[in-house]
């Protein structure tokens, strides 16, 4: 039986929210929780993995007590067992120290699993680095940003679009694979399997202490980036009204952009139908 | 006393406005204007249970509580509230008679069908001459053989263009002296069993409903619900529930139309600034919020009330008589805030509009529900 784990994340609802202008965190407080858009689509990929193959899937994430949702939803949506990675101590924690928390957890709570599927990048901060990280801290291949995944005994073979060129590559289990929004449209949670999930309440809370992990290696002495300053971009696009008759209008228009416009779909525009105008 | 939506209850409600959104705004306006029913997203609602809300497990259903099924109704009727009347009326009036008073054999062949959706429901008390007098009715079931031969009409059912069972309520004693109703579960593909033309209705114009007509439709004795005569019973009973998915549906329509209202005077500009910045219209919003606000725990204390075994007929009564009323408000004032672009069908608060109203006539008018309000006030004994 195939051994599957998703580490997923909650983000906040919103798009775009205020920063905490002292500590350069996002204020998370202000905006219900859900689970990270690109994660939802590396559980489907799970889901449609366990589906052809006999197969335990075991979904992870951290976050403090109201994380619980994303993995009632994970278990309504099909996931075997779940577990809340929660301790005060891991607050302020970065991608670094971050993987180095999951891949503690997995060796310790999901021996010997074969695939670890996370979300290619996560909403509120995009880093798409805790993927790639987890992968080096366990010393696994990885592939990121999969849109398909195909599973043939212990070999992956895994495609992924990057720079418009589509990969395909093969890897022996286990790997690591994360994966993109391109594909894996997440299935619609079915009201049967939300009251399930809080009826049989399969998710397993976990602090350091039981997972051997240690202060020094989380929090702001295990991360190795720090935020210098927050802030926020100012818009700098301004409207521009040209008015008049309308082939004035175009003229002007493009004696002001022409050449900006040739750059940007890559060849002059300069041509009969302009001077025909003239 | 819990103000605040548990976890199940937030999954839940972003779980259908997840689905609504996904599936049904973007054809809302279309099949409104075409009154049609939407079958292929009905298909995938069946199988996230949607057709099962308060169906115990062992059936198939979700076994959800009152308040999550509310929750569930109010969601998509602040999108689509025609499939929310599709969903409320199979759910709460069709499926829960069966959950109170369908025997043994009856819930274990009918319940499996109904919670999965592979059997849509209706119920059909209403008749050309017997609406808010339930008592009146004038269909007949007569005793012939094992069996029972229905006759008569039934007005105004709600989805009953698509319905595959119908609990029908008729009359099983012929001697004037001593009339009794009994309820009887008729399917479709009974012979006798013939559907009206669509109603061309105000609102809620997805909703398939139509006349039913019953010659000499023959139906076995063991598809008596519950026993003879118990008609007025499982009618009054089932009403007090089908009361709560009516709340629900109405607080679903007043929320899409607040919502709709809101965006609408952040974004519309008159005097050189946002409508939503002069003191009459933030008056609107504020009455629409706080009485949205109201409205629901109104709903939330009749479903507790439900769930934990009480009395809740005078809450049910409560709760539907307040939020069809702001339903009918706050869509017409969400129309005002759009001025004349709300009087346009380019805009979904027309089809909210015209969609409230019915809410404040349907599983007994505002007038009867102040009724049943005022007989459980007046029979208090301290207040």
């Amino acid at each position: 039986m195939l051994k599957l784990v998703v580490c997923i994340k909650q983000v906040p609802m919103v798009t775009e929210l205020p920063w905490d202008e002292k500590t350069g965190t996002l204020r998370r407080d202000l905006a219900p929780g859900m689970m990270n858009p690109a994660c939802k689509h590396a559980l489907e990929a799970a889901l449609q993995i366990k589906e052809k193959h006999s197969a335990h899937l075991t979904v992870i994430t951290m976050g403090p007590p109201a994380a619980k949702e994303v993995l009632y939803e994970a278990l309504a949506m099909g996931a075997d067992s779940t577990i809340l990675i929660c301790d005060k101590i891991l607050a302020g924690s970065d991608t670094y120290a971050t993987s180095w928390i999951l891949a503690q957890t997995i060796n310790k709570q999901c021996d010997k699993a074969d695939l670890i599927l996370c979300g290619a990048f996560t909403a509120d901060s995009e880093t798409a680095q805790v993927g790639p990280q987890l992968a080096e801290r366990m010393n696994l291949p990885a592939v990121a940003y999969a849109e398909k995944i195909e599973v043939n005994g212990r070999t992956l073979r895994v495609r992924r679009i990057v720079d418009n060129f589509r990969e395909t590559m093969e890897m022996e289990c286990p790997a690591l694979v994360t994966v993109s929004m391109e594909n894996y449209l997440p299935r619609y949670v079915g009201l049967g399997g939300l009251q399930s999930a809080f009826d049989e309440n399969q998710i397993k809370v976990m602090d350091t202490a039981t997972l051997g992990i240690v202060a020094a290696d989380v929090q702001k002495e295990g991360s190795r980036t720090k935020v210098r300053r927050v802030f926020l971009r100012k818009t700098q696009k301004e409207n521009e009204f040209f008015t008049g008759v309308a082939v004035n209008v175009v003229h002007e228009f493009l004696n002001k952009y022409e050449r900006k416009i040739s750059t940007v779909i890559g060849k002059s525009i300069e041509g009969k139908e302009r001077t025909r105008g003239k | 006393m819990q103000f605040n939506p548990c976890m199940k209850h937030k999954l839940i409600r972003d779980s259908a406005r997840h689905f609504a959104e996904t599936e049904l705004a973007p054809i809302a306006a279309e099949i409104d204007k075409n009154a049609t029913f939407p079958t292929a997203v009905a298909e995938k609602m069946k199988k996230l249970n949607y057709f099962g809300l308060q169906v115990p497990k062992e059936f198939g259903g979700a076994a959800l509580d009152s308040v999550s099924a509310a929750i569930v109704v109010e969601e998509l009727s602040r999108v689509c509230a025609a499939v929310g009347l599709c969903v409320t009326v199979h759910n709460g009036v069709a499926v829960f008679p069966f959950l109170q008073f369908g025997n043994k054999k009856q819930n274990e062949h009918y319940l499996p069908k109904l919670a999965s959706g592979e059997m849509i429901g209706a119920f059909s008390l209403t008749e050309a001459n017997a609406g808010s007098d339930a008592g009146s009715v004038e269909t007949t079931a007569v005793q012939d053989g094992k069996g029972y031969v229905l006759n008569g009409t039934k007005i105004f059912v709600t989805n009953g263009g698509i319905c595959d069972l119908a609990l029908i309520f008729a009359l099983t004693n012929s001697d004037q002296k001593q009339l009794q109703s009994s309820v009887f579960i008729v399917e479709s593909s009974c012979e006798g069993f013939l559907r009206g033309e669509l109603e061309d209705l105000c609102g809620m114009r997805a909703n398939p409903v139509s006349s039913l007509f019953f010659e000499n439709c023959r139906v076995p004795e063991e598809n008596i619900l519950g026993k003879l005569g118990m008609g007025m019973k499982i009618g009054m009973t089932t009403l007090d529930n089908g009361r709560i998915g009516v709340a629900a549906q109405a607080l679903g329509i007043a929320q899409g139309a607040f919502e709709a209202a809101v965006k609408y005077a952040k974004e519309r500009q008159q005097f050189k600034k946002p409508i939503a910045s002069l003191q009459t219209i933030q008056n609107y919003i504020a009455d629409m919020a706080t009485e949205q606000a109201a409205a629901r725990l109104l709903l939330y204390r009749a479903c507790e009330l439900k769930d934990a075994g009480e009395p809740y007929g005078c809450e049910a009564a409560m709760a539907k008589l307040y939020c069809s009323t702001l339903a009918s408000k706050t869509t017409s004032l969400a129309v005002q805030i759009h001025g004349g672009y709300g009087y346009s069908k380019e805009y979904d608060v027309e089809r909210y509009f015209r969609d409230a109203k019915v809410t404040e006539i349907y599983e007994g008018t505002s007038e009867i529900q102040r009724m049943v309000i005022a007989r459980a006030v007046l029979s208090k004994l301290t207040l």
